[in-house]
């Protein structure tokens, strides 16, 4: 039998084929976003649930449901459903990026990284809470900065982060002033104790840790600083980063694929006398079990300072908190997001969990009483250096990446890679403003 | 005689009288209907989740659709095409998936081979060997991945360790850390992932070897690497050209191990285009540049197929 349909068979199976090409080239021109309205809005007494997309994993997670099983208990009508995102900050990005691009009305609130609210505002993806009067001045300023947008304010600060230098008082007896100090303390600290693996721990791998850990190091990338980043600070800082490794040998070459975590476990463990990291770390060194210290090296043995480059800074991190601008209950969604910048909830939450409170108000005696150690951590605060806020930050932030990557792997000197990626994200720069 | 042919009039009338009159046509005519209306449903399927993804993709490829830079979908031309040549991304990402498929696909076929033959040998304990060696398939790239990163880890890794306690150079190496190590360290980790893909296939084609040549050839006086190269081989190349097809387009796609082990680093040096793919995607948002490294990505894949097919046509017809 001849399986080859005859004329007719053949017009109806072209019909057909090009029938579902049509529609399926249709939907693909109509699919673009075409800013469809929110829909109408649910009254915040009404009965509703909404949901909160948020990150953290251990007590920063266990935090967050105390949070809003509180939240509930004031709003009897609200239910927040938590979705939880990836604990990588760049994948967690990217997960909300594909809620938003869809069209999503939830998640209804959003937990942002503070880079993240220009773009997200810019796409126009979340909401401009101009309307709902946030109290503003009663944040940090350096980090309500990054949830403006245009004038208008995008997202409230949730917890404030800066990145700072830990050394075991055990084995430094003064804190460092100087790179070369440091760097002398660190070999001379090495020499003494069999117990060191190293004498400093970063994050060096490609990934944005790496380019918050240059900016500690006293890299200046302000947004005003974007037009040209060939500068000798920002030589002096990515040289350094290459020298710890290779010229002072005080830093493993196994950083250059470290992350957070690493950090954390190399510290925690005692097995470097310096360590570049985040906050929490604090919280976890002075942490006990069962009335024990949990982690005896660095038990009452910890300080935290800016790192100690010719200016020293400390790179702002920290989330912020916006809203779905295609959310259905947004009035709702602002509620959870007051609660959780009320005074209580944030003393709560750095007690429990070492996020720094972003309200200025809850470094209180309530804080200071149950965690002492965050009277010492104002002095990093104080040196607070924002990333540029721009739309474009991610696209900027990868051009780093590769740099950063490609001089601690000695395929490129410090001044000849930001030499070649100047150019470039001075024209990134100029697109996104 | 065929079914259609005993249908035409020997008159050349037309069809629609030939509908009207002839009953074998119009029941035919009808089964056929009914064929389609069975696959259309796989038909509409095939279309929504292959066509339409395909053609939206050529449609960004020409457009503007940057969705951290807004407005979006702006007729861009070939702007995105000339992208790829002046960005100093795509063209060294291209010649590395090149590079990487060959001397991939070039040592799993090596290794590959030698198992297959060890394996198609009677021996004790040959099943217990076989199902061993195939393991390695069975776990996920991304669990495979995730375990060679960790045993090239400079510090806590095993790969460092044995050679320490072997005395052996390339002791205090850190593989992801420059060009050539971390390239030797994505090689291992994909090979060990895939070897055995390569074995099983070529085994199968070993079995179904009659055993008789060999001994026909034995007798005629050859020796072992005669047998191979004159019988085995020939014999095992429908076989093999499946498993390099298979092997060869899976290598030019790797994303998984790469991702997972350098990110593409240190610098762009082990980029990948499936991972500079996913970079302009998902980290970048650039559909309309993502796209056009796609179609690329899909038409050098169809070079590659289409190379194939002619050389496996051409074995054929003179086999």
């Amino acid at each position: 039998m001849n399986v080859w349909p005859g004329s007719n068979q053949l017009r109806s199976f072209a019909a057909i084929t090009a029938g579902g090409l049509l529609i399926a080239g249709l939907a693909a021109c109509g699919s673009s976003p075409s800013g469809s309205s929110a829909g109408s809005q649910v009254a915040a007494s009404a009965k509703q649930t909404i949901v909160f997309a948020t990150q953290g994993l251990g007590t920063e997670g266990t935090a967050t449901a105390n949070a809003v099983k509180a939240f509930e208990k004031i709003h009897p009508n609200i239910k927040v459903t938590i979705l939880s995102l990836s604990p990588t900050s760049d994948v967690a990005e990217q997960q909300l990026e594909h809620y938003f691009i869809a069209g999503s009305s939830t998640p209804d609130v959003v937990t942002t990284d503070v880079t993240w609210p220009s773009t997200f505002a810019r796409s126009g993806w979340i909401a401009n809470l101009t309307s709902f009067h946030p109290a503003t001045s009663s944040f940090f300023a350096g980090q309500m900065a990054t949830g403006s947008y245009n004038g208008g304010t995008y997202a409230m600060p949730w917890f404030i982060n800066a990145e700072g230098l830990y050394y075991n008082t055990s084995m430094i007896k003064t804190a460092p002033t100087s790179i070369a100090q440091l760097v002398s303390e660190a070999n001379a600290a090495v020499a003494a104790h069999k117990s060191l693996k190293e004498g400093l721990a970063f994050e060096g791998d490609e990934y944005e840790g790496s380019v918050t850990a240059w900016q500690s190091f006293g890299a200046q990338i302000g947004l005003k600083d974007l037009g040209n980043i060939d500068t000798p600070a920002n030589v002096a800082a990515l040289t350094f980063m290459y020298d710890a490794i290779h010229t002072y040998k005080i830093a493993p070459s196994a950083v250059t694929g470290w992350q957070e975590s690493n950090v954390q476990a190399a510290w925690l463990s005692g097995q470097t006398p310096f360590a570049l990291n985040w906050p929490y770390i604090y919280q976890l060194s002075e942490s006990t079990t069962n009335g024990k210290p949990t982690y005896p090296a660095v038990y009452g043995k910890t300080a935290w300072i800016p790192f100690p480059s010719a200016t020293p800074q400390s790179s702002l991190g920290g989330d912020d908190l916006a809203i779905n601008a295609k959310s259905t209950h947004k009035a709702a969604a602002y509620e959870l997001i007051q609660y959780l910048t009320s005074v209580s909830a944030q003393d709560t939450r750095a007690i429990f969990a070492g996020d720094p409170p972003s309200v200025t108000a809850a470094y209180n005696s309530t804080l200071y009483k149950a965690a002492p150690y965050y009277e010492n951590e104002k002095g990093v605060y104080a040196v607070v250096t924002p990333r540029p806020v721009t739309p474009v930050y991610p696209t900027i932030s990868s051009q780093f990446q590769t740099m950063i990557s490609s001089v601690l792997s000695g395929q490129s000197t410090a001044s000849a890679a930001l030499g070649s990626t100047a150019p470039t994200v001075k024209q990134l720069y100029q697109t996104g403003s | 005689m065929t079914a259609s042919q005993q249908s035409v009039s020997p008159s050349g009338t037309s069809e629609r009288s030939q509908t009207g009159t002839g009953h074998s046509q119009s029941l035919l005519a009808r089964d056929r209907r009914f064929g389609y209306l069975l696959i259309a449903p796989l038909l509409i399927v095939l279309l929504v989740i292959t066509a339409y993804p395909l053609f939206y993709n050529i449609w960004n490829s020409f457009h503007n659709v940057n969705y951290l830079l807004p407005p979006l979908g702006g007729f861009a031309g070939f702007a995105n095409y000339s992208k790829l040549f002046t960005d100093n991304e795509f063209v060294p990402a291209l010649l590395h998936t090149l590079g990487f498929t060959v001397v991939s696909v070039a040592i799993e076929t090596v290794i590959g081979l030698s198992l297959a033959v060890a394996l198609n040998k009677k021996f004790r304990g040959r099943g217990i060997v076989r199902a061993a060696i195939f393991i390695p398939w069975a776990v996920p790239t991304v669990v495979s991945a995730e375990l060679w990163r960790t045993m090239f880890d400079p510090q806590q890794g095993f790969v460092n360790f044995l050679l320490t306690k072997l005395h052996l150079p390339l002791a205090t190496t850190t593989w992801l850390d420059s060009t050539w190590t971390a390239w030797a360290a994505i090689l291992i980790a994909d090979a060990w992932r895939n070897t055995p893909f390569m074995a099983i296939v070529l085994l199968a084609g070993l079995q179904v070897i009659p055993s008789d040549i060999y001994e026909a050839a034995k007798i005629d006086g050859a020796n072992a690497w005669q047998q191979f190269t004159r019988l085995t081989l020939p014999l095992l190349k429908p076989a093999l050209m499946v498993a390099l097809i298979f092997r060869t387009l899976q290598s030019f796609f790797i994303f998984d191990v790469v991702y997972i082990m350098t990110g593409g680093g240190p610098g762009t040096s082990t980029n990948v285009l499936a991972y500079l793919n996913y970079k302009a995607f998902f980290a970048l948002f650039d559909y309309g540049y993502g796209g056009a490294v796609s179609v690329s990505l899909v038409i050098v894949a169809l070079i590659i197929a289409s190379v194939y097919v002619r050389v496996f046509r051409t074995e054929e017809a003179t086999a």
